[in-house]
């Protein structure tokens, strides 16, 4: 199938941004290419969380560029952001707790005006994550860890973006947990979906990233491809003390 | 046996117009942490403009309900544009003490417009509703405390399933709970808040309509509703719409046969003694779940 639009699926070049302070994150450059997942990895407290924050919106770009196959972004707010099909599920769910499970994938569908689409979506949604079917009519606050992170997953999912960030999928987890996560952003790689990755252990993501980067002190010291990453123990050691 | 039917026609139908009042005020504050101080001079508003169209136009009462509704979502509207939207983006965490006294200020030029125009004389709501309906063991209802039982409850009901069924209400309810993820679910967040302090305006206009029609029009009507509507918001749990219309005709039926069981100036008292209690058995309202950070 031929891509009428030549432009990677999402392209940060020279991103500085922060909160009230000065800036978190100091010139990123980065590029998500259609059908890859890139994975940047990198010590707690460094910027992961506030470069997918940035993208989507929620955090200020200060300086630097965002473009989403080829469209600047960067200057849109945070729902016109996800109306351009970059979903975001962020850093602990962020879930609407006295909404049932189904109410909440479907508010992933918000931008979505077609009805059909969205009931197909959540077919598919449900097929990948059985789990949720069972747990649909109940209260998103009374799920489980790992439950309400595949909630998550599939509210983002239910958007139909052309590019999916996922922060952290494993935080906060049973290592039997994270395994099951993984396997579902597994299945999504083999549907070929477009995902940033943001993950604090680089062994975790290595068999499943295209490209990974490590993000140190809001900049990204290195990039490569994931084998050549984990061969490189003193890098590891150096910034993730592992 | 009379007195239990006064007690139970006084309580329902001040039970509806809290309601009415209460929802207006919960939906503010469960969606913006805003407490609206201006609601009960809303209050006021919905009623002289009911007043303005039924008896200086004389046009019929339901089309003054009907303006009274829309003047006060216009207004509501116009409160989020110049004031609310500018004290959310400069407040961050002092927004809820900022609103309310912004709308504390409000309030009173609101009052005091309508002083202006209409004088302090009371007025009569041309609300003619006559007859009554009897009911069994020889008690008779009014109609005009049937009729505004009958619209609260309409008018609730089609709130509730706005709020419950639509995508307007999906995204009203999903900004309360997580601002950030309604953003992030392309939710625009602004216009929902536009949207929610537009339908509480409508709900104070329709509200100050029926309770003007059982007291008296006077530009400090909406006062003492809205002092019990706060109390019934904080009773019921923050937020919570069922709640708040379940407590509203608990406290009402309760204050009514206080009211005309130990006298008329023992109502209030007693209301607050309970609300105490309730408080300190239910620290988050009788309905409340953990309370939720909403900005």
């Amino acid at each position: 199938m031929s891509d009428p639009n030549p432009h990677p699926a999402l392209m940060i070049e020279g991103l500085h941004a922060g909160y009230n302070g000065p800036d978190v994150l100091h010139g990123i450059t980065l590029s998500v290419p259609k059908g890859q997942i890139v994975t940047v990895v990198g010590p707690n407290g460094h910027g992961k969380s506030t470069l997918l924050r940035a993208i989507s919106g929620l955090v200020r770009v200060r300086q630097g560029r965002v473009m989403a196959a080829g469209e600047a972004i960067h200057d849109l707010k945070a729902h016109q952001i996800a109306a351009r099909g970059i979903a975001h599920v962020p850093q602990g769910d962020l879930l609407f707790p006295e909404m049932t499970v189904y109410e909440n994938l479907l508010m992933g569908a918000y931008c979505e005006a077609d009805r059909e689409t969205t009931v197909r979506r959540l077919e598919a949604v449900y097929a990948l994550l059985p789990r949720l079917k069972q747990r649909h009519v109940q209260y998103a606050s009374s799920l489980s860890g790992g439950e309400r992170r595949m909630v998550g997953i599939g509210r983002g999912l239910m958007a139909g973006a052309s590019v999916m960030m996922i922060d952290e999928p494993s935080l906060g987890l049973a290592p039997l947990v994270i395994e099951q996560i993984y396997e579902v952003i597994g299945q999504l790689r083999a549907e070929g979906r477009t995902i940033l990755l943001v993950e604090e252990n680089p062994a975790r993501v290595a068999d499943l990233s295209d490209v990974m980067h490590l993000l140190d002190d809001g900049r990204i010291v290195w990039s490569g491809a994931p084998a050549e990453m984990l061969d490189r123990g003193e890098l590891l050691s150096t910034y993730l003390g592992g | 046996m009379d007195v239990f039917f006064a007690i139970l026609v006084t309580g329902l139908t001040n039970g509806a117009l809290y309601a009415l009042a209460t929802i207006g005020l919960s939906l503010v504050w469960g969606s913006m942490g805003m407490l609206n101080m201006a609601h009960g001079a809303m209050l006021a508003l919905g009623g002289y403009v009911a007043f303005t169209v039924a008896a200086t136009l004389g046009l019929p009462i339901w089309l003054g309900i009907l303006s009274a509704a829309l003047v006060g979502a216009v207004f509501g509207a116009v409160l989020y544009l110049s004031v609310v939207r500018i004290l959310l983006k400069s407040g961050g965490p002092g927004f809820e003490t900022s609103v309310m006294i912004a709308t504390v200020g409000i309030s009173i030029a609101l009052q005091n417009t309508i002083l202006l125009v209409y004088g302090g004389q009371p007025l009569r709501q041309p609300f003619n509703v006559q007859g009554g309906i009897a009911l069994a063991g020889g008690g008779v209802m009014p109609m005009l405390n049937v009729v505004i039982v009958v619209v609260s409850i309409v008018v609730m009901a089609v709130v509730g399933l706005v709020i419950s069924r639509s995508r307007m209400g999906r995204a009203i309810r999903a900004t309360a709970q997580n601002r950030d993820a309604a953003l992030l679910m392309g939710v625009p967040v602004e216009r929902t808040y536009l949207q929610v302090l537009a339908l509480s305006g409508a709900l104070a206009g329709v509200c100050g309509v029926l309770l003007s029609s059982v007291t008296q029009l006077s530009p400090t009507l909406g006062a003492d509703p809205m002092l019990k509507a706060f109390i019934m918001c904080v009773v019921a749990g923050l937020g919570n719409l069922p709640g708040a219309v379940i407590t509203a005709f608990g406290l009402a039926l309760i204050e009514a046969g206080v009211q005309f069981g130990l006298g008329a100036r023992w109502g209030f008292p007693v209301l607050l003694m309970l609300v105490i209690a309730i408080l300190i058995w239910r620290p988050n309202g009788l309905f409340g779940r953990a309370q939720i950070r909403r900005m």
